[in-house]
């Protein structure tokens, strides 16, 4: 990891976020208007393409570079496809092929989808997919192909996560890649770089809520004090900064993992603990700010409402804890703390 | 906006500690079977004194102390592997433990040369077993109130007073006690020294205190006019409050606030098999992912510690999580082996094992910091008080 690179992507993320993701920016895309101004400005600051190498037109960092501009991301609520588009665009690169410029979503053939791609052409269908009626082109990564599908090549029914971000089901009918390949990861690989994207981000937002939270119950006076000067309250909110300290311990150690190595056991973890952390984070928050952190009008809810359908997205806190619990089982019971040690499944 | 930091940057224990692990490994694959101890099911604070003196001629006992001083002149992160691989794997530590993770340092730390070459060497070869004095009948959490008292008399300190919970007492072979040596209760941190007691001591009574589950470990330790000698006494009179709360982070946030029951996690894989059904695969998955975190945490605070920085919020948070997950750890474990396991007998032998984590799970959050104490240092961390 190179620091300075680091810095410099955590610098212009967090700068142009907090200057440009205003809380009308965040509720416009829930009301159906695509900030395609601030997508613009992300591209041209190299957020976009992250990871993606400067001989393909990326910013050329890292996998971790890319996971810190993620974490920046859920900090400010960013509504926009930034993991799609940054692992989209860094697993085409990768594979030889270029990367259409714009936004992009992520359709990915695991165990519970359907798609498959032959000759060229895709065919199946895939639910929830973030972003996909907004996105230009559709990556898809299934039986170690890759292919790049224009989004107006495939059938998209519109709908809206909990969050009040696009989340729609795609189907391809035979439709025609403008560009596909053998992939550079396996579908399995992609849907756990897509979890540590959503771990990170995770980490952001859960991270804002403790700065939302701790600044109100600072501000807000009753029977002539701060809320924050009852050892009730304190107490509630040092049990929320604990899990959101794990959670975001989690996320960053497997960006980090992911980043020389397959960090495949501490992605699985990571994604598992953002996912049993977020309820918890998310009932304790609202709690301790009473009705108004459960308006509309303020921004708590950019937040919470995120965490909470985030959990669900490229495996649930039940799927990766299952499918860890199970590769742990097949090694035997006196190769966990071996694993544990090794951030990696040891037989 | 200003945000609250509470920072855990990833850190991964260097390769020669890595390279020790395999040492330690080796080690205890050797040296586990032929401890015999009494305690139905062996964890890290079954004493016993032959483990100690094996491990202490590894040279594994004082690993950072220096080596003019016999230690092994290695970094806390040595340590840190030693530590952790003795708790994942029962052994049993406690006779050496409290000599080596804090009253050796102590001694290194602020006592005289007396001291230094009488007790040193001795605590090296494990065969010098150390209690903490600090906890009095009304001095809990709140530990500047203690009022045991040591009054100058010629050549030395005549002690009155009494301290509880004193773990191991009667298998130890000294205590650091603090206690008041000038000025009066109401002066708190001020007036508060360390003496490191003889245990044998003419004027000292060591009377069991039985735990709930009908164990020996805690005593309450009585002086009634208990002769100790001034060079017994730790750096200068006056001192002992920062010499108590000088080292809390090493002890908050080390794996022993997380991995004291691990075997229970260990039995329950071991007893829903190889191939276990959805529900049981979840619930180890995501105990495994709880204690991953918690080690990523600790290690953190470790990596912050060897850089010489000061992560007390952070220690807590991880004594805080690691505490509360070793309480909920046999619970779990309970609920989901009911519906789970294969085999009638083995079930019944693994509902024994967590039974008997659960007794013992409601210390975890007392000893070392209440999560009471714990919760109030991290909201004063994120600026609420």
């Amino acid at each position: 990891m190179d620091t300075d690179i680091r810095q410099m992507f955590v610098d212009t993320a967090a700068r142009l976020f907090s200057e440009q993701v205003t809380r009308d920016v965040v509720n416009g895309l829930e009301k159906g208007t695509w900030p395609a101004d601030l997508w613009k400005q992300v591209e041209e600051a190299g957020l976009a393409w992250a990871a993606v190498p400067e001989s393909a037109g990326g910013a050329g960092g890292s996998i971790g570079d890319l996971m810190a501009v993620l974490r920046e991301a859920g900090r400010n609520a960013v509504p926009l496809p930034l993991a799609e588009t940054g692992l989209g665009a860094m697993m085409v690169a990768q594979s030889g092929l270029t990367p259409p410029v714009g936004p992009l979503a992520l359709v990915i053939g695991d165990a519970g989808s359907s798609v498959r791609i032959s000759g060229g052409r895709v065919t199946g269908s895939a639910k929830r997919v973030p972003f996909a009626s907004i996105a230009g082109h559709i990556v898809v990564v299934a039986g170690g192909e890759i292919a790049v599908v224009a989004a107006s090549n495939a059938r998209i029914a519109t709908g809206q996560s909990h969050a009040g971000e696009p989340y729609d089901d795609v189907t391809f009918e035979n439709a025609v890649a403008v560009a596909a390949g053998k992939s550079s990861v396996s579908a399995d690989r992609a849907l756990q770089l897509a979890a540590l994207a959503r771990a990170n981000q995770m980490a952001g937002a859960a991270e804002r809520v403790l700065a939302i939270v701790t600044q109100y119950s600072k501000e807000r006076v009753q029977f002539g004090r701060s809320i924050s000067t009852f050892q009730a309250v304190q107490h509630m909110l040092a049990d929320m900064a604990t899990h959101i300290a794990a959670t975001s311990a989690a996320a960053r150690t497997a960006a980090y993992d992911a980043e020389d190595g397959d960090g495949s056991f501490s992605i699985m973890a990571a994604k598992t603990q953002a996912g049993e952390a977020a309820n918890r984070i998310c009932a304790i928050a609202h709690q301790s700010m009473g009705a108004m952190g459960y308006t509309y009008e303020h921004t708590l809810h950019h937040y919470t409402r995120r965490l909470w359908v985030w959990r669900r997205d490229y495996g649930s806190e039940t799927v990766w804890a299952t499918r860890l619990g199970q590769a742990l089982a097949r090694g035997g019971a006196d190769s966990i703390w071996a694993s544990m040690t090794a951030s990696r499944l040891v037989a | 906006m200003t945000m609250p930091t509470l920072d855990f940057p990833p850190f991964r224990l260097p390769d020669d500690a890595e390279a020790l692990r395999t040492e330690v490994r080796a080690f205890l694959a050797e040296e586990l079977p032929k401890v015999k101890t009494t305690d139905k099911f062996r964890s890290w604070n079954t004493r016993s004194p032959e483990f100690s003196k094996a491990l202490g001629a590894r040279g594994w006992i004082g690993l950072t102390w220096p080596k003019e001083r016999g230690g092994g002149g290695r970094s806390f992160l040595h340590r840190y592997v030693i530590t952790e691989e003795l708790l994942a794997n029962g052994a049993p530590a406690g006779s050496h433990w409290v000599a080596d993770r804090q009253s050796g340092p102590n001694i290194l730390r602020f006592g005289n040369e007396e001291l230094k070459s009488a007790l040193i060497p001795r605590i090296l070869k494990g065969e010098c077993f150390f209690s903490i004095g600090m906890s009095e009948p009304d001095s809990g959490s709140d530990l500047a109130s203690v009022r045991t008292r040591a009054d100058k008399v010629d050549g030395g300190w005549r002690v009155n007073g009494t301290k509880i919970w004193t773990s191991g007492a009667h298998r130890s072979h000294y205590a650091i006690v603090l206690l008041r040596t000038s000025g009066q209760r109401e002066d708190r941190q001020r007036g508060l020294s360390q003496l490191v007691v003889d245990l044998k001591s003419p004027g000292l009574t060591i009377r069991p205190i039985i735990n709930l589950y009908g164990k020996h470990d805690w005593n309450e330790v009585v002086f009634s006019d208990c002769f100790v000698p001034d060079s017994m006494m730790l750096g200068e009179e006056g001192d002992g409050w920062l010499q108590v709360t000088s080292e809390l982070a090493h002890e908050r946030s080390g794996p022993e606030r997380f991995l004291t029951n691990f075997h229970v996690l260990t039995e329950l894989a071991r007893l829903v098999g190889r191939q276990p059904g959805a529900r049981a695969a979840e619930t180890v998955g995501k105990l495994v992912t709880r204690l991953w975190t918690l080690r990523q945490m600790s290690l953190s605070v470790a990596g912050l510690l060897e850089n010489g920085k000061s992560p007390v919020v952070e220690a807590a948070v991880t004594k805080d999580l690691g505490t509360l997950f070793q309480q909920e750890l046999p619970e779990i474990a309970r609920i989901v082996a009911e519906s789970d396991a294969a085999d009638e007998d083995d079930l019944a032998q693994f509902l024994d094992l967590a039974q008997m984590a659960t007794l013992q799970a409601p210390a975890y959050s007392i000893q070392g910091g209440t999560t009471q104490v714990l919760r109030g240092i991290i909201a004063r961390g994120l600026g609420l008080r």
